[in-house]
């Protein structure tokens, strides 16, 4: 459709509006409301146009275009101008004009656009409007009714995008107001997007409330540190201290959105528990050179077994080097990155899978079954695009042992924990009524329909596998997201105990392929899984245990095994950002930088790789991951290989590129589900969005907001057998331990099964857990004196 | 002209010369001094020579004008001005208002007294006073504090550095 804007012609699709037509001739119009994601409105009235042949002026955000439409901006019209001009009057009668004080000052679109646009002097001598200075609506959020501009943008967004439906404008002329109703919090895990949105600074975020003003931050452009959404960001500094985070656009991943996590948990490389200098154990833990450290280190490496852990926060280069250590200076396949299963023997033909499923095609889906992921809590921007598939029509199914925050818009098919893998196998549980209808319409949809495999599914060795083939059979895409912010690009790099680099195996063709690169290669085929190696750690199978970012103490599902693994393994490596509670076990200690202190790419649950810029230099005498392996290869005696980035991606763009990928035919482990004896109940846990993590050190405004104290969630048929209330003390025992927890009794859980989060504060569930994120366990009632401190942590012993 | 002519006419020229320049020399020696004795005596600075150190000033209710705007820091062209802001406590406010400046430090290292913070100020907070002794022995001292600052300068000529000029 071809329309002509102050003269100049430009075509764009039917539907368009004409505000997005002249931003494509790069013609500005003022707005205050309009905004790319969200519906137009026009609620503010400053992006008047004239369009010819009509006989009032138009607002631009709301009208589409029609073919040979010819508009008129206030650069060709002097009416535009004047009635743009008098409408910045109007919004500025009542506006407090305080910027000198405000946090949007310098920054703010109603300062920018009055200085260009306004008149530059008001006729409005009376007294204005005057309310409450700002209101808190969340530990998070301050609202400043003053500044409003009423353009309805932040209670859109809660509306269209998050759901979440806090906020409403109240009342009407010249009270009314952004409201929240009397009593709530705004109690939104993406609350933090309106104070972004927010075109003037009636929304604050109490984080960065004075702590800087524009002109004094440097920033540069990183993404998320917290999970695998990957969402891009931009981090601003003060004086070289991180004081916020913001969202960038990037319409391929996270639109324009952030999570509060994301935006909020930004202190923690800034910690005061963070460690900056190498350490090694003398009589205590002292400071000391790289070279002694690293020197100390190569000599029990030299003479000893070695195994190493990590998690999945490190970026593909440091992965790729880790690999490569492992293989060919410490000749072992003893390393790891999960904590689970993963996905089971479907994890190569994943690593080396590519992209199968991008945000793009789950915007696009016609159908969508979740399975084992509670989206909101653990990748929070996914569920806002399944949000928006489910705007646009999409028929979403969530199978998932508790309710999650997509109630509103999908299909819940409740399962006990461990059920989905039998619910999505072939011969049984796909008869099932409700499954049948989703793999009816899956085989409707074709390449619209996906699967999205969630962690929850890693805690069996098959659900994962048996997830794709259910979308294979019916011509639907598959992906398996798991939730840390590069456990993707550890599985590509190789970070894995059968695994190399790109999904191949260690043997055959795949294994020369590897040799080809690194030279041969003087391992085993298989390697000890994390599990198998904190066992070896144990029963000192294992001489040096590294530790690359990862606690075992609080990671992993089983607190008594990593205890006695540290216990018990003569030499602890840790490399890491801090030691915190792995300060007595630590034998050497190597400071690694934090994510804004290094260049590289991280890789989201898609498999997209994102680059990382590094925004200031690392603290200390901290380095880059990467290049610690590389000194302790070369102190080692061996040779990564490279000793700059440039190196080191030639090197990984030869053994990652894009390949054909084998599916491995392994057979069927047949391992059972998680043993439930009758009388007891099957607990499972997973980490809740903010959480007691390290990475969220510091975020005290964003716990106050969104964190929850420890509980168990019962449903009602069972809390009645065992004679629990809602909001009681609970018992529950289970193998490894006991822990009494606040009862929340509700439907939201599947019968049969019990949900503790994995690490709130004050409780680590791992103590309860045997190695598996599920567990049999029995529920008593305790008749606690109500001032009593909710929480005890029982037999296992809290880290 | 002969050369012994040409000699004695330009000793004569020159003796001259050196008389007249004699003769300056004597009537600067005896004429009355104007030079300023400072520091021994302290001249009279004119009311509104606004040129040296800041002064932060207070309401007449005893609360600071400075609302920790940071406007004065942006302003500065030699970037010696430090403000961080904080919230207000509502029950013992520093400044009116939401915000007051928790820090506010000016460094006289690189101050060069162009006033442009004192123009950039929305709440007159900041003026510049007519003291000028800003010497001093170290970098701290020549960082002044929001306490500093908030105090009236002392009297011209009272400053050790003053003193030890003597
Ligand atoms: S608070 Fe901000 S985003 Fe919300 S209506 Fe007012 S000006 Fe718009
Ligand atoms: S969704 Fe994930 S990647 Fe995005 S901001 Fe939140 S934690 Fe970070
Ligand atoms: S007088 Fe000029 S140089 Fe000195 S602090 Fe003010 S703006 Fe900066
Ligand atoms: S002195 Fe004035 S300009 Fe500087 S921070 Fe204070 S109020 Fe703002
Ligand atoms: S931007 Fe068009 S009415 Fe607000």
């Amino acid at each position: 459709m071809t329309l002509a804007i102050d003269g100049k012609e430009v075509t764009v699709p039917a539907g368009t509006l004409i505000i997005r037509a002249a931003e494509q001739l790069g013609i500005e119009i003022p707005r205050f409301c309009d905004h790319p994601l969200l519906r137009p409105a026009g609620a503010c009235r400053q992006c008047y146009v004239r369009i010819e042949g009509q006989p009032k002026l138009a607002t631009s955000c709301t009208v589409p275009v029609a073919a040979g439409m010819s508009v008129q901006t206030q650069a060709s019209d002097d009416e535009v101008a004047d009635a743009q001009r008098a409408n910045l009057e109007f919004l500025l009668l009542n506006h407090p004009l305080d910027c000198p004080i405000c946090d949007r000052g310098g920054e703010c679109p109603l300062q920018d656009q009055a200085l260009a646009y306004g008149p530059g002097d008001s006729r409005f001598r009376e007294a204005k409007r005057v309310f409450k200075k700002p209101i808190p609506l969340s530990p998070l959020v301050a609202l400043d009714r003053e500044r409003c501009v009423l353009c309805a943008r932040c209670t859109r967004f809660c509306d269209e995008i998050s759901g979440d439906r806090f906020l409403e404008l109240y009342a009407r002329g010249a009270g009314e107001r952004v409201a929240i109703a009397a009593g709530e919090d705004f109690r939104s895990p993406f609350s933090g997007n309106t104070v972004q949105i927010c075109p003037v600074g009636a929304l604050t975020s109490v984080p960065y409330r004075f702590a800087a003003r524009p002109f004094d931050l440097t920033y540069g452009d990183s993404v998320c540190p917290h999970c695998s959404a990957g969402c891009n960001l931009r981090v601003d500094l003060r004086r070289g201290d991180v004081v916020r985070h913001l969202a960038r656009d990037e319409y391929e991943v996270n639109d324009a959105w952030l999570c509060d996590k994301g935006r909020y948990a930004f202190r923690f490389p800034d910690s005061s528990e963070r460690v900056t200098t190498p350490l090694i154990r003398d009589h205590g833990l002292e400071p000391a050179s790289f070279g002694e450290v690293l020197t100390s280190i190569a000599g029990w490496v030299d003479r000893g077994r070695v195994g190493v852990l990590t998690g999945g926060r490190l970026m593909d280069e440091d992965y790729y080097a880790l690999s490569k250590l492992a293989r060919t200076v410490f000749r072992t396949n003893d390393l790891d990155h999960r904590r689970d299963h993963g996905a089971g023997f479907v994890e190569g033909a994943i690593a080396g899978g590519g992209m199968p499923v991008t945000y793009r095609n789950v915007e696009e889906a016609k159908v969508i079954l979740v399975a084992g992921l509670d989206a909101e809590q653990e990748v929070p921007i996914l569920h806002l695009r399944l949000r928006k598939a489910a705007e646009r029509g999409a028929r979403i199914v969530v199978l998932h042992p508790r309710r999650t925050r997509l109630w509103d818009v999908a299909e819940h098919i409740p399962c006990r924990p461990g059920d989905e893998a039998w619910l999505l196998e072939k011969e049984e549980g796909r008869h099932r009524p409700e499954i049948e209808s989703v793999a009816t319409a899956m085989r409707e949809a074709g390449d619209a329909g996906i699967v999205i495999a969630g962690p929850r599914l890693a805690d069996h060795p098959q659900a994962v596998d048996r997830a794709r083939t259910f979308a294979s059979d019916a011509g639907g895409r598959f992906a398996y997201v798991t939730r840390r912010a590069n456990d993707r690009g550890a599985l590509v790099a190789g970070v894995h105990p059968w695994l190399l680099p790109n999904g191949r195996s260690s043997i055959d063709e795949d294994r020369a392929e590897v040799e080809s690169v690194w030279g041969p290669l003087d391992i085993p085929d298989r390697g000890r899984d994390w599990r198998g190696i904190l066992e070896a750690a144990a029963n000192r199978e294992i001489d040096v245990l590294f530790l690359i970012g990862v606690d075992p103490l609080r990671d992993y599902p089983d607190a008594a095994l990593a205890r006695r693994a540290l216990e018990n393994v003569p030499r602890k490596v840790v490399q890491s950002l801090e030691l915190a509670s792995l300060a007595r076990y630590a034998d050497a200690f190597l400071p690694a930088a934090a994510f804004l202190e290094k260049e590289g790419h991280v890789t989201t649950w898609e498999g997209r790789g994102q680059r990382l810029q590094r925004v200031r230099d690392p603290l200390g005498m901290s380095r880059p991951d990467w290049e610690i392996f590389a000194s302790l290869a070369l102190a080692c005696g061996g040779d990564l290989g490279f000793e700059t980035l440039d190196e080191l991606h030639e090197e990984m763009g030869t053994l990652l590129a894009p390949r054909a990928t084998r599916h491995l035919a392994v057979a069927d482990t047949g391992a059972a589900p998680t043993p439930v004896e009758d009388g007891e109940l099957l607990l499972f846990t997973y980490p809740l969005l903010v959480n007691d993590g390290r990475l969220s050190e510091g975020a005290d405004e964003l716990k106050a907001a969104l964190a929850d104290p420890p509980f168990v969630e019962i449903h009602p048929n069972n809390a009645g057998t065992a004679g629990v209330a809602d909001g009681s003390d609970v018992r529950v025992t289970t193998a490894a331990g006991e822990a009494t927890l606040p009862a929340r009794v509700t439907e939201h859980v599947s019968e049969g099964s019990l949900f503790v989060p994995f690490d709130q504060a004050g409780f680590a569930a791992n103590t309860l857990l045997q190695g598996r994120f599920s567990i049999a366990a029995t529920i008593d009632p305790v008749d606690a004196p109500a001032d009593e401190d909710p929480v005890e942590v029982g037999a296992g012993g809290a880290a | 002209m002969t050369d012994e002519q040409r000699r004695e006419r330009n000793f004569l020229a020159d003796t001259g010369a050196v008389l007249k320049g004699m003769a300056t020399v004597f009537k600067q020696t005896f004429r009355p001094d104007d030079t300023e004795e400072y520091p021994k005596v302290i001249a009279e600075i004119p009311e509104r020579a606004h040129t040296g150190r800041h002064r932060l000033n207070r309401h007449d209710n005893g609360l600071e004008k400075c609302i920790g705007c940071e406007l004065c820091a942006f302003a500065c062209p030699a970037d010696a001005i430090w403000v961080e802001g904080e919230d207000n406590d509502p029950e013992h406010p520093t400044s009116p208002g939401e915000r007051y400046a928790k820090d506010y430090q000016i460094n006289y290292l690189r101050c060069i007294m162009c006033g442009l913070c004192v123009e950039a100020c929305p709440t007159r907070a900041l003026t510049l006073t007519s003291y000028f002794e800003m010497a001093y022995t170290s970098r701290e001292d020549a960082i002044l504090t929001k306490e500093q600052l908030l105090e009236p300068p002392p009297e011209l000529g009272t400053t050790p550095g003053a003193k030890e000029g003597l």
